[in-house]
């Protein structure tokens, strides 16, 4: 399959390119472009990227190999990050990970055969006080995760609709 | 004059400083990995820890303030900085680990952290024994590691490109090597891959490191990393010896280093030289050292009934003055070489000056646009202005064809004419070749007569480049005629030093059958009964410094002083002639 973007990516990556002085700088929200047109930054939409920015392939590449949040290889639609970091552990992190894999019949780090999920086991995403929790393709979290609530999620995502975020106020603020 | 205090120690600077750069310039050390003279400073590897501050002075008094002891109190920069970038300030006081136990313990333990992840190779590294990580470890490292836990592994033996091979986990993520390619050889082909624990350099999915500069990371790795493919696993570089030179594959005329053992040349790296290669040279100039060791020509070799048999060296030089009695001087040919040195082409240009033999042509090796503007030249050899210079002819293909037809005795030195397309089998029908030369080739096995002769790692001579710098070489390979122990310019390596001829590790097989190009040519001038004494390389160029203009002052002391010596050249000698 050859990877091209649309005459609307390009425009907004000459506006992308516009804000700073040098190319270089644009690599990253250019590779966050091309991963939201093509679900993922495989070599081949690097090579793309590089070539469109006109930045050596080997930096591209070394970009999208630092960030996690970048895919390398395709994904499913939705990528569920469940944590299982220390806070997340304790409040049941793993459990919510195996009902996932049961529920899913995959393991973490795969994909569905259709499509439609990639299961990852990650670390702290930072929302110790809503543990357990996960996080939808680099954006929404959820939450307080019970096997109710994942049975929801899942359901959702299936429909083809994203959660929403969720508000939670401080404890110390419920009151008000 | 502002001035620096490094160690309890003054001293005075003028210009901008890195520190790191100065206290090397002192002659001392400090330890560091990623930092490289040549390249810009990332900072990354922060193992060259030192603590900076700045004497207090009392505002009232504008004198030093001092403590109890008397001593000057210094306001200490909060942290420790890496010497690397950090400018030297007039007022600057220093502490190194030679004075500082903080300091000490600092790079101690960045040691330490480096080593987490690094293996426990050296017994079969390639970088043992000028690896800057073991050297640092052992005068600065800690004794043990605290750390018991299982080493990362990351891929090893990755063939990054034709030349280069990666070892991922002895790689300590210090970037020399990403930033050679980014700013030296700008083809930006390798950059740092993953993160954390898990990073190493690597070329883009689908690309490989086929660099004309690659192998010059392999130089600058602080570490086993990258190694280079052909050079991998020959030999430890404790026995090797090594020997000055000067790239002889290219008219830029690299500064190199040959590594000998055995007489054999192993391998050939870039040697410091700011106004011609800096610390870098061209891959293809390192592929030389097989000139050097292989298919050498050993022993003269004669053609009777149409075939090449070895001869003795009395009976070359019988021929060769036969041949020279038996034609005309009109119809004798003498081909001089840009690919042979300044000391070569002078010696067999005296002789045919003797005998009243013209002048000789040269034939310049140049392919237009095989240069790229950095350190590969379109000039093929490394000589073509010491052709120039000493007054040779320059001729192209067409009219050293027809000089070629008009002669019936050919002397041709060090120069693959046929090799090159420039003369054809046809052109030398029937005409009597003798060729001076070091490798066989297609234009040697055509000779009626070949003289072996030595290679730019067995005599000292020199070598003027494309910008007219005279350089060169030192004797690095004996032959069957020099003895290294004798030769007290030649370099001599542990094994030579100790080996006896009972031992396996010295052998005669590699060492050549040949002589300079000026010794054969001064025995057959005494055959000749002609006054002509030309002992070595030195001594040549004193003579041709005080008979030759554009050669007038070099001398071999000079340029081993000033890393070569730019000559005037042609055009600029005939200008200050008109003036």
């Amino acid at each position: 399959m050859a990877y091209e973007f649309t005459k609307e990516d390009l425009k907004q990556i000459e506006e992308i390119k516009s804000r700073y002085p040098e190319v270089m700088p644009a690599t990253l929200p250019v590779l966050w472009i091309a991963q939201n047109r093509f679900g993922h930054v495989n070599p081949e939409v690097q090579k793309l990227v590089a070539h469109t920015l006109g930045l050596p392939q080997a930096h591209v590449h070394g970009v999208a190999e630092f960030y996690t949040q970048y895919y390398k290889e395709e994904k499913g639609k939705y990528v569920l990050d469940v944590c299982t970091c220390l806070s997340c552990q304790l409040c049941g992190g793993y459990d919510i990970l195996h009902y996932l894999e049961d529920k899913l019949g995959i393991k973490k780090g795969e994909t569905t055969q259709d499509g439609m999920f990639t299961l990852n086991e990650v670390e702290c995403l930072g929302a110790c006080g809503y543990a357990p929790m996960l996080q939808v393709t680099n954006d929404q979290y959820v939450n307080h995760l019970t096997k109710e609530k994942v049975d929801k999620l899942v359901e959702t995502l299936k429909k083809g609709e994203t959660p929403g975020y969720e508000k939670i106020g401080m404890p110390q603020h419920e009151n008000i | 004059m502002p001035e620096v205090i490094i160690d309890g120690k003054s001293y005075n600077y003028e210009g901008k400083h890195k520190l790191l750069q100065f206290i090397q310039d002192l002659g001392k050390e400090v330890p560091f990995f990623c930092y490289h003279p040549s390249m810009s400073i990332p900072a990354n590897c922060r193992q060259c820890m030192v603590k900076v501050g700045q004497y207090v002075i009392d505002r009232e008094s504008g004198n030093h303030e001092l403590d109890d002891k008397g001593d000057k109190v210094v306001r200490w920069f909060p942290k420790l900085q890496t010497a690397c970038n950090i400018d030297v300030a007039d007022g600057m006081v220093v502490h190194t680990q030679e004075t500082d136990e903080l300091v000490r313990r600092a790079q101690k333990d960045n040691l330490e952290l480096i080593l987490i992840n690094h293996p426990l190779d050296c017994p079969i590294c390639d970088q043992a024994g000028e690896c800057p990580l073991q050297i640092q470890t052992y005068k600065y490292g800690p004794e043990g590691s605290r750390f018991e836990v299982k080493k990362v592994h990351k891929p090893k033996r990755i063939q990054l490109g034709p030349r280069v091979v990666l070892d991922a986990e002895r790689c300590i993520n210090c970037t020399r090597c990403t930033r050679f390619t980014e700013e030296i050889s700008k083809t930006n082909q390798l950059t740092i891959t993953r993160r954390g624990d898990k990073n190493y350099p690597i070329t883009a999915p689908g690309t490989e490191f086929d660099d004309l500069y690659s192998l010059n990371t392999v130089d600058i790795c602080p570490v086993g990393a990258l190694t280079s493919t052909d050079f991998r696993f020959k030999a430890r570089v404790w026995e090797m010896n090594q020997t000055p030179g000067i790239d002889i594959t290219n008219g830029k005329g690299c500064n190199i280093d040959l590594w000998t053992r055995d007489n054999l040349v192993l391998r050939i790296t870039p040697r410091y030289n700011k106004d011609v290669n800096d610390h870098w040279m061209p891959d293809s100039g390192r592929e030389a050292y097989k000139l050097f060791n292989e298919n050498r020509i050993s022993r003269p070799l004669q053609k009777l009934d149409g075939e090449q048999i070895l001869s003795s060296w009395n009976n070359a030089i019988a021929t060769f003055n036969e041949q020279i009695d038996g034609t005309d001087s009109k119809n004798t040919l003498v081909i001089g070489s840009p690919h042979a040195s300044v000391e070569e082409n002078y010696s067999l240009a005296k002789f045919s000056n003797l005998l009243g033999i013209k002048q000789p042509v040269f034939v310049p090796h140049i392919v237009e646009g095989s240069g790229d503007g950095f350190l590969i030249s379109d000039d093929q050899a490394p000589n073509t202005n010491g052709c120039r210079l000493l007054g040779f002819t320059e001729l192209d293909v067409k009219s050293i064809k027809n000089a070629v037809k008009k002669a019936s005795l050919i002397i041709l030195l060090s120069d693959h004419l046929l090799d090159r397309g420039v003369l054809s089998e046809k052109d030398l029908d029937g005409k009597f070749l003798v060729v001076l030369a070091t490798n066989h080739s297609h234009t040697t096995k055509l000779a009626d007569l070949v003289i072996p002769v030595t290679t730019a790692a067995e005599h000292a001579a020199s070598y003027v480049n494309v910008d007219s710098r005279i350089q060169r070489t030192f004797r690095a390979k004996e032959t069957k005629y020099t003895n290294r122990r004798l030769d007290l310019e030649m370099s001599e390596g542990r094994l030579d030093r100790y080996g006896t001829n009972f031992d396996n590790w010295v052998t005669e097989e590699n060492k050549i059958d040949c002589l300079p190009v000026w010794r054969f040519i001064t025995q057959a001038a005494s055959a000749r009964g002609l006054d002509m004494v030309l002992t070595e390389g030195r001594q040549i160029m004193e003579e041709i410094a005080s008979s030759l203009e554009p050669f007038k002052g070099v001398n071999y002391q000079l340029m081993d002083e000033h890393a070569g010596i730019l000559l005037k050249t042609e055009t600029e000698l005939k200008e200050s002639v008109k003036q």
